[in-house]
């Protein structure tokens, strides 16, 4: 590209036409014609131009003449020229001022989009933030429940463990005294009958409160009222207390199969776990009905233990298996189910650096997996 | 940067006068027109004006021919001094080989000179050269006027710099504008000799190359 100042050649400054219409002017001063030309002819004086020469002029009658001639073509240039220079010029700075300006609009464009996306990632975040928090609102809120029922049942347990001890003591004692009574009465048909009925009746009592105190223990063992936070957990009273509770629930009309390996106890939190495989067990329970089986299997090897859960009941559509984690996500009518037993259970077992997978068919039933690690961080 | 073509044996350097707005970068260029008798001359153009103001540039052309056969030309360009004119500056400065940087002896301008060397940085660098590697001679105009800044203030307070030490001139009045001149033809040979040779291939030295340069009417050497 050409500079502004670049030495000007005589094509630059003037047009063809104007160079004919010089030399025709000038030929009619002179006694001869004139011609200029950018190429040197025999005769031809310089025409010089900011110390350049930019054409030659020859013709005309006289050294003189062409002098003259040559002089007045000059004193033309200075000012064609400094016209082209100032036109230059003003071209040469507009078009670095437009590519200035559009090197600036391209630049403001991109810090425009950039703050875009930096807006967009920002709502997004703030999104994720607030669902996150309204969730952990709800679990606290959740687990504040479980903990303070948990409590009362646990509360109500230990109260109710005394009396249910005497009375079961005394009917035993009872039962002693009837046999010790036995011989003293006349022996007739009637005597004996109600002797066996009463035998019957005591014998019924003491099952009944023996019932009666292995609920108790289960709940305490549930709500491990007597267990501090972290404690060294057994996996497998946990799962049985779990299974006689679900069990309860469903009076008793569940077909469970305990296969429990021997496990190390591993450090964690026994209420929650507890809850945890509760609702898990529930969610079996109720997926089989009247007929199905719940199969609960426990493994160990060096890495970790796995608690699974398999039943054979309705199973887990496709549809909305993805969104069976979601906090309040259930299948379950309005007031039945809180939709978080699943995303409690995972978030449980995540806190103890152990992982819940979920395989589901349709129609043929589901296996969750509980992994978790034997040596934990916490 | 020096513009060499060897096929016409011509090499073209580029000086421009700049500084701030009525400091008298144009004077200084109209002095120097009349003033010097250098081998060649030409014609000092003062491009267009408004009001006395430049609003192109102006440019005064001289040139020397060595016995080598060297065309060695000098173009001296002014700069429009006014705020406005910022881009048409950094067009003139573009592939300047040497500026003269005038600056106003007022008192009251003393602010403006500043600005104005700051502008000159600016656009030294985005036109890509280095304000420290470039020939460069300060001068501060106008001590005719009474309230200068003393000689001997600014002189302290440029020390430090490689712009010392300063010219001093008064242009409207023809004085120390030549010396100025060749004080920037001395620093501008060294950077010129080193590249082209020119004490060696065209037996032009530095006593030559100013002297030739910037001879004035009547005085032969410099």
């Amino acid at each position: 590209m050409r500079n502004f100042e670049d030495d000007p050649t005589l094509s630059d400054l003037l047009t063809p036409d104007q160079l004919q219409r010089l030399s025709n002017g000038l030929s009619a001063l002179c006694r001869a014609p004139v011609v200029i030309s950018e190429n040197r002819a025999g005769d031809a004086v310089p025409v010089e131009f900011n110390l350049e020469t930019v054409g030659w002029l020859s013709g005309g009658a006289s050294a003189v003449e062409r002098g003259a001639a040559a002089e007045l073509v000059s004193f033309l240039m200075l000012f064609v020229a400094k016209y082209r220079l100032a036109a230059n010029i003003h071209h040469d700075t507009t078009e670095a001022s437009y590519a200035e300006l559009q090197r600036q609009n391209e630049a403001l464009r991109a810090s425009e989009a950039k703050y875009r996306e930096l807006s967009d990632q920002l709502q997004q975040k703030v999104d994720e933030q607030v669902a996150v928090i309204r969730q952990t609102q709800q679990e606290l809120y959740e687990s504040a429940r479980l903990r303070s029922v948990g409590h009362l049942a646990a509360g109500v347990a230990h109260e109710i463990n005394n009396p249910v001890g005497f009375i079961s003591s005394n009917l035993r004692v009872a039962r002693d005294y009837v046999q010790n009574l036995e011989p003293l009465l006349p022996e007739t048909a009637e005597n004996r009958e109600l002797l066996e009925d009463f035998h019957d009746l005591l014998n019924e009592s003491i099952d009944g409160t023996d019932r009666i105190a292995s609920i108790v223990a289960d709940l305490k063992t549930f709500s491990s009222i007597d267990q501090a936070d972290n404690a060294l957990c057994d996996l497998n009273s946990l799962l049985r207390s779990a299974c006689h509770l679900v069990q309860t629930e469903h009076d008793h009309r569940l077909n469970i199969t305990e296969n429990l390996a021997e496990l190390p106890r591993i450090p964690g939190h026994p209420s929650r776990l507890s809850q945890t495989l509760f609702n898990l067990l529930d969610n079996a329970a109720r997926a089989v009905g009247e007929d199905g089986r719940i199969l609960v299997r426990t493994l160990a090897d060096n890495t970790g233990i796995q608690v699974i859960i398999q039943d054979n009941g309705c199973g887990i559509p496709e549809t909305i298996r993805s969104q069976v984690f979601d906090a309040f996500f259930t299948t379950r009518p309005v007031g039945s189910g809180t939709g978080l037993g699943l995303t409690v259970a995972r978030d449980t077992v995540r806190a103890h650096g152990g992982q819940l997978t979920l395989d589901s068919q349709e129609g043929a039933g589901t296996r969750v997996v509980l992994s978790l690690p034997v040596q934990q961080g916490s | 940067m020096p513009d060499f073509s060897p096929e016409d044996n011509k090499l073209a350097l580029k000086v421009v006068f700049y500084g701030p707005a009525l400091s008298g970068k144009t004077t200084n260029l109209m002095q120097l027109h009349s003033l010097l008798n250098p081998e060649r001359k030409g014609e000092l153009m003062v491009l267009e004006t408004r009001d006395d103001r430049t609003l192109f540039f102006d440019m005064l052309p001289i040139g020397l021919r060595s016995r080598s056969g060297l065309d060695l030309r000098l173009k001296l360009y002014t700069v429009p001094g006014q705020v406005q004119h910022d881009s048409t500056r950094k067009a003139v400065l573009s592939r300047a080989d040497g500026v003269v940087f005038v600056a106003d002896s007022q008192v009251a301008q003393q602010d403006n000179n500043a600005i104005a060397f700051g502008n000159l940085e600016d656009n030294l660098d985005k036109v890509g050269l280095d304000i420290d590697a470039l020939p460069m001679v300060v001068q501060f105009n106008k001590r005719d006027l009474p309230a200068v800044v003393d000689e001997a203030e600014l002189q302290a307070r440029w020390a430090g710099t490689p712009w010392a030490p300063l010219a001093m001139a008064s242009a409207l009045q023809g004085t120390g504008v030549i010396e100025t001149f060749r004080t920037l033809l001395d620093r501008l040979y060294t950077g010129i000799d080193a590249e082209f040779d020119l004490a060696g291939k065209h037996g032009i030295d530095r006593a030559t190359f100013i002297g030739r340069l910037s001879a004035s009417h009547g005085v032969d050497d410099a």
